[in-house]
């Protein structure tokens, strides 16, 4: 285990010793507290909207983080060849990639730390209540999320060697996960055949993303989810990181590191 | 002979004068976007029509506290605009309530997935309503001609937020934009009469508002004849609260040929007719 | 002497994506052997499979067919590589990082103490001479000290075994000259020394003995003076057995 948090440390390093997300914070900043500047029909109560733009701009933020960051990490060893001295060391392929996965997973929870205590510092002083539950929540799932999605693009690097095409890819994907991922199964049964059972198997198959979004819990104040659905979707979100982590070590074992 | 940059460079410059001048009166008729004095309007084109109707459907939403169906849902079909100046009746919420789209879960997948998503069926109260405001303010500025935006805004910054001058202010804009709107000239005097307690001022503009629906082409009227019922049946029920049940019967008699519901309004007549019976006969009020 | 790098019929195909042939065959059927303590030199010209071999042995590359095995252990599991260290051509290190926050991280999978790695560490930095850049990015270093912080790295482990991709390629004298140096101390102290190079008169002088492959095949194995045995010197001999015909006296 060493190894691998030892792999996670440099990966974690580079991800705050890079601009990305220093560039996204201060955007996502920016963008909240200008909204919330604006005066509508001077009521300086109205927050809702505020949270909406401001979760939506963490959503956004940390999606590009996360794929942006794991998208690069096996491409870069390669192009960059630091890939040869690594595996010249005794460490496995297997835990190269879960390495990678863990230090992009933990540097993506710490950005996911530092945006909601803003959005909780921005909405707070609005509103004058902090509910931390559901705070701690939201940061909870999405950041189970964003650990299938990290899983996901891990195993797409071994595949394409550029990391703009797996990130471009995997946004895609992600995103109409996120958008019709509740509604397939409607789409599906209004399609003929064989679309129809195209889309239902799709819809099974795929991975949920969609049930880790509580913004609107955030948004409308509707309280906490209860505990034990939180429990099983994190139970989920560990089992299909699993196994895209293992479809990327099967593509990984074998690869010829030198062509 | 060689040419130097910088009388290349004074040359395509001058070239690009002349065309441009050139060509100024001719690509003036090509879009109307660039003198649009509205920002959204420069930006997006009619396309700010399509950001206006998300935002208004925004406010809905809100109203809903994310209640609300997707476009893949059930009924999604229709225009639904449950956000409207009529609610508050208890018969059009209990048609909400019958309305879940929800449904049964279709599979493990949709149940296991409620759990994530708003499925209480709620309505912003308590002040709260403010939240809808943004998206409707955004609305009037990328469409300042959807009418039901400022009626809708109004309504609730009259009724539930208790800010008459807010809503006055916010439909004299609309009514700058569209000028013609018999619906906008009837929340403003809805919020002269129940806002301000202004019966005169509610009066003129509620009787222009009947004046602007006779303008309209037959057809139209035909088609916005609940608004044309709204103005007289307020009108009535304004002569009568003024003790003039005369003119409030012929408002209501008028109301009643464009009425879904005659026979309501035809108790209302009665009740009137026995007023004014009990009354020392005086002169009838003017038919407008 | 017991051996510590061995490979048995070792046998490397890549795919190619000439219609004319599809499989280059990179190594045929490779038998080396080093033994414990003994400075080797792993001769050949270019393209001759000496790469594909250090690859096979680095668990870069899959061998096709043949096995290959460090220490006794089967090239394919990662522990074979505990007690080796590794000095590639050119210098791949992350350039984000110090000198010490790589040699700290190498140390790690090395699973070596925090005493001893700050011990380890601090060694190698005054034997490398970057104690005064140890705090600074490696993006910032000049080739030569990005070379001298590859040195290091391949040392972090005490390695019994140090494989070095042609070490003093791009050196200037005084770096070669301490690559000698240390390759010298390394079988002083009983380690053994695996490395490649073109550079015949260092091979000549440091090398207790010398392999020579061509067109991925051993031609030739023993100690310098047997394989220069009839020649002037072991460039003569390299020439000869890899089949250079000199062009004609005009």
């Amino acid at each position: 285990m060493s190894k691998i948090f030892a792999l996670a440390a440099v990966v974690i390093k580079e991800l705050y010793r890079r601009k990305d997300f220093y560039v996204l914070f201060v955007l996502t900043a920016l963008l909240t507290l200008a909204a919330g500047a604006v005066n509508f029909f001077h009521d300086d109560k109205i927050v809702r909207y505020v949270k909406d733009i401001c979760l939506l701009l963490i959503w956004v933020s940390a999606l590009v983080i996360s794929v942006v960051t794991a998208a690069r990490q096996i491409p870069a060893e390669r192009e960059a060849r630091t890939i040869f001295p690594l595996l010249a060391k005794p460490v496995s392929r297997w835990q190269v990639i879960v390495g990678k996965f863990l230090g992009c997973w933990l540097a993506t929870g710490v950005a996911l730390v530092v945006f909601y205590f803003f959005f909780a510092a921005v909405t707070g002083s609005k509103e004058q209540i902090w509910p931390w539950g559901a705070y701690l929540e939201a940061v909870w799932m999405q950041w189970a999320m964003l650990a299938i999605v990290i899983a996901m693009v891990l195993l797409g690097s071994i595949f394409f060697a550029a990391p703009s095409s797996t990130s471009t890819i995997t946004l895609v994907v992600v995103g109409g996960i996120l958008l019709l991922g509740t509604h397939l199964k409607v789409i599906a049964l209004q399609q003929p055949e064989p679309m129809q059972f195209i889309l239902t198997v799709v819809y099974f198959v795929m991975p949920h993303l969609e049930w880790y979004d509580l913004r609107d819990f955030l948004v409308y104040d509707m309280g906490i989810v209860p505990l034990r659905a939180v429990a099983l979707a994190t139970l989920y979100a560990a089992a299909w990181s699993g196994i895209f982590l293992l479809l990327a070590w099967f593509g990984f074992r074998r690869k010829n590191l030198t062509t | 002979m060689k040419i130097s940059p910088l009388s290349t460079l004074v040359g395509l410059l001058a070239l690009a004068f002349t065309l441009a001048t050139g060509l100024a009166l001719t690509t003036d008729n090509w879009s109307s976007r660039a003198k649009s004095d509205n920002l959204f309007g420069m930006l997006f084109g009619d396309g700010r029509k399509l950001f206006a109707n998300h935002f208004f459907t925004m406010a809905d939403v809100y109203f809903h506290s994310g209640y609300y169906p997707s476009i893949f849902d059930k009924n999604s079909g229709e225009e639904k605009e449950i956000i409207s100046a009529s609610h508050g009746k208890k018969e059009s919420e209990e048609d909400e309530k019958n309305e879940d789209f929800l449904g049964q879960p279709k599979d493990w997948i949709d149940a296991f997935g409620r759990n994530f998503r708003i499925t209480q069926h709620t309505h912003l109260e308590n002040h709260n309503e403010r939240e809808i405001l943004p998206w409707l303010r955004l609305a009037a500025d990328l469409d300042p001609q959807k009418i039901e935006t400022y009626t809708v805004g109004a309504f609730f910054l009259r009724e539930h937020l208790g800010r008459a001058d807010q809503a006055e202010a916010f439909l004299r804009e609309g009514l700058r934009n569209n000028p013609d709107s018999c619906e906008i000239l009837f929340e403003l005097g809805r919020v002269y009469h129940d806002g301000n307690h202004d019966a005169e001022r509610a009066r003129n503009v509620w009787l222009l508002g009947i004046k602007k629906f006779f303008l309209r082409p037959p057809d139209q009227q035909k088609e916005d004849k609940l608004i044309f019922e709204g103005l007289v049946v307020n009108l009535a029920h304004l002569e009568d609260e003024a003790g003039n049940y005369g003119a409030a019967i012929n408002w209501l008699q008028a109301a009643q040929k464009v009425s879904p519901a005659p026979g309501a309004l035809q108790k209302q007549i009665d009740d009137l007719q026995k007023k004014l019976a009990a009354l020392v006969p005086v002169t009838p009020g003017k038919l407008y | 002497m017991s051996a510590i790098l061995q490979t048995q019929k070792l046998r490397v195909e890549y795919r190619t994506r000439d219609l004319r042939q599809a499989t280059k065959v990179a190594l045929n059927g490779l038998d080396l052997e080093v033994r414990a303590g003994e400075v080797f030199g792993f001769l050949g010209p270019n393209g001759a499979g000496k790469t594909t071999t250090m690859n096979v042995l680095l668990g870069f590359v899959p061998p096709t067919s043949g096995t290959a095995s460090l220490f006794g252990i089967d090239v394919r599991q990662p522990i074979a590589r505990q007690r080796i260290g590794y000095l590639p051509e050119l210098t791949y290190y992350y350039k984000f990082l110090t000198a010490e926050e790589l040699l700290r991280f190498y140390a790690k999978i090395f699973g070596l103490a925090r005493a001893e790695t700050d011990k380890r560490i601090a060694e190698l930095l005054k034997l490398v001479e970057l104690e005064s850049a140890a705090k600074r990015p490696i993006k910032s270093y000049s080739k030569g000290m990005q070379q001298r912080v590859g040195l290091a790295q391949s040392l972090i482990n005490n390695p019994d075994l140090l494989i070095l991709d042609e070490p003093t390629s791009g050196l200037d004298p005084l770096g070669r000259m301490k690559v000698r140096e240390i390759i010298q101390r390394l079988k002083e102290q009983g380690k053994t020394v695996f490395f490649s190079s073109h550079e015949l008169g260092e091979v000549e002088t440091i090398c207790d003995r010398v392999a020579i492959v061509h067109q991925g095949e051993l031609k030739a194995v023993g100690t310098v003076a047997e394989i220069s045995a009839g020649f002037d010197n072991l460039e003569k001999a390299f020439l000869k057995i890899v089949g250079f015909q000199p062009s004609p006296a005009p």
